[in-house]
């Protein structure tokens, strides 16, 4: 995977040159916003099920979608939901303290919307619950990391979209 | 590859959040990150001082090496690789870790340097040397993390 750090210092080494104005302050930048990173990660960590529990309240819960015929219907399939949405939610975090996407691409959205038309889950329900789980993490981790995550959740959305 | 990057590698394969002393790992490499960057600065700007005076503190210690030889493109070549390895040290520093040492510059160098006939014993004290001088360029702050990069790439050779 690639996080901001390596993004920088691997194109500089191809042209044998030290990291310098622009892309120092890139990392400089970054450095700053590692508290506030590593904030969000420990709180969403160690709340992830409880997050997740809100998010599906919020945008999946007492619709066609849990009852028989639906697609979290049986039970199997919403204990699958709540991994995936779990996937997501640690995939979000991990990009987001990276400041970097590619791990998304490389872990989750890789072949994910064939997977997921192959298997009759609907797209459009699984972008309301991302939806969703950006105000639960928000509501979670305050708005300026929550703006943050924004950033990864949103990713996930333009994947399935 | 960086310690943001590692640790998330080491979450991921155990397909759990960060745990607490992995996180406490990248809030202290944030921490430092204003060192980091001065370290790096400091190192840049100094390149070609260090392997000036780290060369005549070599040459003084080991006068019978290609570099010393008098073939100035020997000396020319020998010294930008010596450029090149405090280059590698930096991205280190701003790393955090020393894949960057590993991976673009000791993977494979001892078959480089026995095949372009450089004694490796010249290049591990070579390498020592410009160690010294960068740590006198440094504050210790700065030294303490350039440090154990530098002395991983003296272990190499």
């Amino acid at each position: 995977m690639q996080d901001t750090i390596t993004s920088v210092i691997n194109p500089a080494d191809e042209k044998g040159t030290y990291l310098e104005g622009g892309e120092l302050d890139k990392l400089k930048q970054y450095f700053q916003t590692g508290t506030l990173r590593v904030k969000a990660a420990e709180q969403i960590g160690s709340s992830a099920a409880s997050i997740i529990s809100d998010t599906v309240a919020k945008s999946l819960l007492y619709g066609d979608i849990t009852l028989p015929g639906g697609n979290m219907y049986p039970t199997r399939r919403y204990a699958a939901c709540l991994r995936d949405l779990t996937y997501f939610l640690r995939y979000a975090t991990y990009a987001m303290l990276a400041a970097d996407a590619s791990i998304l691409d490389e872990r989750v959205l890789n072949g994910l919307k064939d997977t997921y038309s192959s298997l009759g889950v609907p797209v459009e329900r699984t972008v309301q619950a991302v939806q969703a789980m950006k105000e639960v993490v928000t509501q979670r981790v305050g708005a300026e990391a929550g703006q943050e995550m924004d950033v990864y959740l949103d990713h996930i959305v333009n994947g399935l979209s | 590859m960086s310690i943001v990057a590692k640790v998330i590698a080491q979450s991921d394969r155990a397909e759990r959040f960060l745990s607490g002393a992995e996180l406490t790992q990248l809030q202290d490499f944030f921490n430092g990150g204003t060192t980091r960057i001065s370290a790096a600065q400091k190192l840049a700007a100094n390149q070609q001082k260090i392997v000036d005076e780290g060369s005549k503190r070599f040459w003084a210690q080991c006068p019978n090496t290609p570099s010393n030889s008098g073939d100035p493109q020997k000396t020319s070549l020998c010294q930008r690789d010596q450029g090149w390895y405090i280059r590698l040290v930096s991205y280190c520093v701003l790393a955090g870790n020393s894949k960057p040492l590993e991976d673009i510059g000791l993977d494979g160098m001892r078959d480089m340097y026995v095949s372009l006939r450089v004694p490796l014993p010249n290049l591990k004290l070579a390498m020592r040397c410009l160690k010294e001088v960068a740590m006198g360029l440094l504050s210790s702050e700065e030294a303490a993390l350039a440090g154990p990069y530098f002395d991983q790439l003296v272990r190499a050779f």
